[in-house]
């Protein structure tokens, strides 16, 4: 068949029933086009079709027969620059097919209305079939506007990050967009059976990649097994589903009940993998049950006798609670992926899609039993992680060892299913509260028991982070694990903050409203954290808050209500990051190992070396993404602006003054901050530094009482990180994190069938992230004093700018209605239940 | 390209029809599509002397949702078409397809179970998650029918025209719901021809309402049409029709009844109650299903503007 793509008339040989995508990325090449979902749900794969824009994962390539199509490749249009100049865009997964469904309507728009913005409801409706799992719905917003507007005709464009016109243009190249000479792909074996001994691996395919742990058991269902390797993606899952595994049956723990059958025996107990971003914690086990971990509780004792003597007394001072939070899963619009090659010295050559190159090289030179120089590492572009791509997991093992095996190069995408069900997710809770007041108002004790469900994972700490909140009162924290033949959690941006502070800031509001007290007044009297002072000062003002209403003060079917959370975070770093700066070609070109999954980190070292040498952007090249120079931070723990930020300055100061000749080459360091570290020492690459960053966020929903809807309209979102050091990434991160957090709030929830094991939100329709029409505006407020100890004096806002806004939308929910919801998410049946009692 | 004469061979072969395939293409495929764009028989909105309007199996949602004179004939068509899906789904799928599409529980489209509607034996979404599942019980599978544009039809009395028989109300393309193994009645390779809506009623107000969590693109947990005539403060005509709840397509005649009876709206909607069994996680569909009749019935009564 013949089609025209981008204006070549191009023969085609494909099946009539082959995806347009799958055609376009692999046969011609035109890997701009990205395949997300495959259900017609994200949106990313769009292209146009006779100038309309068409999904190209739900259409065959022989429907297009004879016609045009038009790729991200072949547009060229002034909204690719409006995503540029406006941050349309984070880690720019989700860019191609955006900015070709955006072109269709800023043109019919100014045809039909000339060129004014339209509103915000039409552009969501517009948009309604495109995801981002980043969140930069506000600066597409902001985009389209704007290219209606016809602001963005002309060429020039001034991007809000480095590499946007990378990622509009579709350039920008990603793991799942390497294809090497002679590349196989591979594809993993997963377990059907939430618990069972394997006794057989039979598969279709000359080499067959073990990758069963040593005694053969598999404890969840989409456990890897195996891996086999084909020409094409199709054949190799063809392999796989005809692959025979032999099982003996294990009984399988699939809820928390006292009698559920152990998922580990007691010698197994220390290869439950660790979902925490520190190292794993002693702790006892009880069955399934592994803790209290309590090293964090101050005057335990103290706190509890005060509780149960409040308890005892009816004290009105004492509020208590159960909260429970859903299992919330990070799915990054790029899955994990990896492209493995040995080359001819025993060389191991990685492409993959990872938040940390530099802990991969390191754990695959371990792995593999190679020298640390004989492990390259590409991360060119990386479409979001969340905390899920750390480390040498499942894909990569799959992909060396089947590259060994085969001898070729092998290439392991993980599909969304995969991605949905095996590849992380943030643990499910329940918190037993207890915080008391006493007479003057003050916090008298507080008690946290924590119970996670990690699935075969341990490392939970929610609880714990409890200590670093309003003040010093006495305080029992106690976290518990409890294993389930469930898949493993893995850290999550903010790893146990979200569900602490659910708990915790909406019992605060509640300890203020039967107190009578303004929460922002109750927070201002409690907290000793003086940036968040400067945050509640402006929350309290702002107009939304003054003129909220009492809280179940409305009798109308639709109530609004508005509430206030606060959050805290560890100030991160790595103290060993450094910068380089080499003149080529009269361009200052900047290399250090780390990568940009989306938060504007190439942004940030470029911004800061032209204006520390005060050159245009032009002058001025980053090169990251890749091991083999000066050593850079992995992106966890929001470290990375706070440490490579300081050494690129350190860098270019360096550089100015050896003068700026070709060839001239210097490396910068993160210098120590004054006073230093809490940590005396960096493990794995990070140092706790003095201080935390803070965040308010005062979030105003709508509650539709009839049919059990909760709709965010405003957020505000007080941020106190310091240093605002690339002003549009770092926005762009606060709201993201807003919206990751509404989606915490409303409608995230893995299911998993409990007979089989099984996860059941396999896909993007039934696990619900939000879409541009849920995304209220948000207005991002930098706090930048306070940080005059560290060098530099930012630190980073990542995970601060998310934990907090489940909260405030629990909050918001009761000021709306009077009734607080205690489970995540606030689905409609829970309101409706919560409200009615139905 | 294929005849219309040649499709009943075509699926002998074991292959199934693709109109927009945008439900067909995101499941594993049975076996080599059929392409039914561009059969004459299918295509195009005819409107006929009597008032009534053809619409071809073929026209695309977004046809319908673009198309003033349907807009302004049988609104309800028109909103539940325009707000379905997204509008890339919108501007490929069909109605035919729409009609005819597979149903979402996530056990049939979850290659790891095996369940009455892909073959097999059981029905594991009954012991396992039932959040979404049906709340009016009919029969050993609960996934709820997946069309929208099903519910405003039915609501709208419209027949169906399949090549080869003739034309039937559109409810008998799903019966009553208790054959557990698939979602529609016509045998393979039987090709929908198209639907005919006969003309709306003198003064009639319609509404159409979906009720999901996100604000667009959610397949609705609830949906609901309403069409009434109302004169000098009573109804004189009623038409409710509701999905999301049962394995079909519902016409809820003892909402219609009570409106006639001079009900009012709020006691009216609380009969589609009756019918509801809940079970397992299900039971907020009551709730939700009473609470979107009743939006539907107080929009047809005072609509906005
Ligand atoms: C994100 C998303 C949200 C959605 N939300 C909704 C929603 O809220 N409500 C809703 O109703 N739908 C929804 N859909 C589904 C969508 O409407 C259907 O996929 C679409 O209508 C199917 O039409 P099609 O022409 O593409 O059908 P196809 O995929 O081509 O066919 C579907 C089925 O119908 C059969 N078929 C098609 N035409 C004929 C014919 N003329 N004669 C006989 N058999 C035929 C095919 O053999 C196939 O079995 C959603 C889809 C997505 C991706
Ligand atoms: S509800 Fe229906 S589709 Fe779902 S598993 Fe049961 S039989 Fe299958
Ligand atoms: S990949 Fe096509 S819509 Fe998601
Ligand atoms: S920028 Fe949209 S998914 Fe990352």
């Amino acid at each position: 068949m013949k089609i025209v793509v981008n204006g070549v008339r191009t023969e085609l040989d494909t099946g009539p029933d082959e995806p347009m995508v799958d055609v376009l990325r692999d046969e011609l090449g035109l890997t701009g086009t990205k395949a997300v979902c495959r259900t017609g749900v994200c949106g990313a794969c769009t292209v146009m079709v006779e100038g309309e824009p068409r999904l190209s994962c739900l259409m065959p390539a022989a429907a297009a027969e004879e016609q045009e199509v038009t790729t991200v490749e072949g547009l060229d249009h002034p909204v690719q620059r409006a995503f540029a100049a406006h941050d349309g865009l984070q880690c720019g997964y989700c860019t191609p097919g955006l900015v070709v469904e955006a072109a269709a309507f800023v043109d019919g728009w100014r045809a039909g209305h000339g060129d004014v913005a339209p509103p915000r409801e039409t552009i969501a409706a517009a948009m309604a079939g495109h995801l981002c799992r980043c969140g930069a719905y506000e600066g597409i917003q902001a985009a389209i506007a704007a290219a209606c507007r016809g602001e963005h005709d002309g060429d020039a464009v001034t991007p809000a990050r480095v590499e946007a016109m990378d990622k509009v243009t579709g350039r920008a190249r990603y793991t799942t967009d390497v294809r090497l000479d002679g590349q196989l792909e591979g594809v993993i074996i997963r377990a059907t059976r939430a618990h069972a001994r394997v006794t057989s691996v039979r598969a279709a395919a000359a080499h067959v990649v073990d990758l069963l742990p040593s005694d053969r058991v598999v404890r969840y269902a989409g456990q890897p097994i195996a891996a086999v390797a084909a020409p094409t993606r199709r054949e190799a899952l063809a392999i796989a589903a005809g692959a025979e595994i032999g099982y003996e049956p294990l009984p399988a723990a699939l809820d928390d009940a006292p009698d559920a059958p152990d998922v580990y025996g007691e010698d197994e107990r220390k290869k439950a993998p660790n979902h925490s971003e520190g190292p794993t914690m002693s702790a006892p086990w009880n069955g399934n049950v592994r803790g209290p971990f309590n090293r964090m509780s101050k005057r335990g004792r103290t706190a509890a006798q005060r509780v149960e003597a409040a308890r005892a007394a009816g004290d009105p001072g004492l509020v208590a609670g159960t909260f429970t939070t859903a299992v919330q899963v990070h799915t990054p619009l790029e899955p994990h992926a990896c492209v493995a090659r040995w080359d001819e010295d025993g060389a191991l050559h990685l492409h993959m899609s990872t938040q940390a190159i530099e802990m991969v090289a390191a754990q695959a030179a371990k792995r593999w039993g190679l020298p640390a120089d004989k492990v390259r590492v590409v991360a060119e572009h990386v479409g979001g992680g969340f905390g899920a791509k750390a480390g040498v997991t499942a894909e990569t093992v799959a992909a060396v060892e089947l590259a060994r095996a085969c001898g070729v190069p092998v290439r392991v995408v993980l599909g969304r299913d995969e991605e949905l069900t095996t590849a992380g997710n943030r643990p499910g809770t329940r918190t037993e509260i207890a915080l008391l007041t006493d007479g003057e108002g003050n916090l008298s004790a507080l008690t946290v028991d924590v119970h996670a469900r990690g699935g075969v994972a341990v490392g939970s700490g929610v609880a714990v982070m409890a200590r670093l909140m309003y003040g010093r009162a006495p305080r029992r924290l106690r976290d518990y694990d409890v294993v389930t033949n469930e898949p493993p959690a893995a850290p999550f941006r903010g790893p146990g903050a979200p569900p602490l502070l659910w708990a915790l800031e909406q019992t605060v509001d509640e300890t203020a409203h039967r107190r009578g007290e303004d929460p922002i007044a109750l927070r201002r009297r409690w907290d000793g954290n003086p940036k968040r002072q400067a945050l509640y000062e402006v929350a309290a003002a702002l107009p939304a808050w003054t003129g909220r209403p009492a809280t179940g003060s409305q009798t109308g079917r639709l109530r609004r209500g508005v509430g206030v959370a606060a959050a805290n975070w560890m100030y991160m770093l790595d103290p060993g990051t450094e910068v380089e700066l080499t003149v080529e070609g009269g361009v200052v070109v900047a290399r250090t190992a780390t990568q940009d999954i989306g938060t504007g980190v190439r942004t940030v070292i470029a911004s800061v070396v032209a204006a520390e040498l005060d050159l245009p952007a032009e002058r001025v090249r980053v090169e990251i993404g890749r091991t083999g120079v000066v050593h850079g931070p992995g992106a966890l723990g929001s470290r990375s602006t706070a440490s490579v930020a300081p050494a690129a300055r350190d860098a270019a100061r360096r550089l100015r003054q050896a003068g700026l000749t070709e060839g001239t080459r210097v490396v910068g360091k993160r210098r120590r901050d004054r006073r230093g570290y809490v940590t005396p020492f960096a493990v794995g690459g990070m140092a706790i530094g003095r201080g935390f960053s803070g965040a308010v966020h005062v979030t105003e929903v709508e509650v539709d009482t009839r049919l059990g809807t909760v709709r965010p309209l405003r957020v505000w979102a007080g941020i106190a990180a310091g240093h605002i050091y690339a002003e549009g990434p770092a926005r762009g991160q606060c709201e993201g994190g807003v919206v990751q957090g509404l989606g915490y709030a409303l409608y995230e929830e893995r299911h998993v069938d409990p007979v089989t094991g099984v996860v059941l939100t396999a896909n993007l329709d039934d696990y619900q992230i939000p879409g541009i029409a849920d995304c209220p505006e948000i207005d991002v407020h930098f706090h930048q004093e306070g940080w005059d100890h560290v060098n530099g004096q930012g630190v980073g806002l990542g995970e601060v700018s998310t934990i907090g806004v489940a909260a405030s939308v629990g909050n918001a929910v009761y000021n709306a209605t009077g009734w607080r919801p205690r489970d995540l998410p606030i689905r409609p049946d829970r309101l409706i239940e919560g409200m009615y009692g139905r | 390209m294929i005849t219309l004469s040649d499709i009943g061979a075509a699926a002998l072969g074991g292959g199934e029809l693709r109109a927009g395939g945008t439900d067909l293409m995101s499941r594993p495929a049975a076996g080599p599509h059929i392409d039914l764009r561009g059969l004459p028989e299918l295509s195009g909105v005819t409107w006929l002397p009597d008032g009534s309007v053809r619409i071809g199996a073929l026209t695309t949602i977004a046809a319908l949702a673009a198309d003033e004179r349907i807009a302004a004939a049988h609104p309800c068509l028109a909103l539940a078409a325009a707000a379905l899906a997204t509008p890339q789904i919108r501007s490929v799928a069909t109605v035919g397809g729409n009609l005819l599409q597979r149903n979402r529980c996530a056990y049939f489209r979850n290659p790891a179970f095996s369940c009455f509607q892909s073959g097999g034996n059981g029905c594991p979404a009954r012991a396992g998650h039932t959040l979404r599942a049906a709340v009016v019980d009919s029969g050993p599978c609960v996934a709820p029918h997946p069309s929208s544009l099903a519910v405003a039809l039915l609501g709208c009395e419209a027949t169906a025209e399949v090549d080869g028989t003739a034309p039937f109300p559109v409810g008998e393309l799903y019966g009553d719901g208790s054959d557990p193994t698939r979602d529609h009645l016509l045998p393979p390779g039987a090709v929908l021809l198209a639907v005919t809506l006969p003309p709306p009623q003198e003064g009639e107000r319609a509404a159409h309402h979906r009720t999901a969590g996100r604000a667009l693109a959610e397949w609705p947990l609830v949906e609901a049409a309403a069409r009434l005539v109302v004169a000098d403060g009573r109804v004189t005509f009623a038409r409710v029709s509701v999905g999301g709840v049962a394995r079909v397509p519902l016409r809820l005649t003892e909402v219609e009844d009570a409106l006639l009876a001079g009900e009012p709206l709020e006691r009216a909607a609380e009969l589609a109650a009756t019918r509801c069994a809940p079970s397992g996680q299900n039971a907020y569909k009551v709730a939700l299903l009473t609470g979107t009749v009743l939006e539907v019935l107080e929009r047809a009564w005072a609509p906005a503007g």
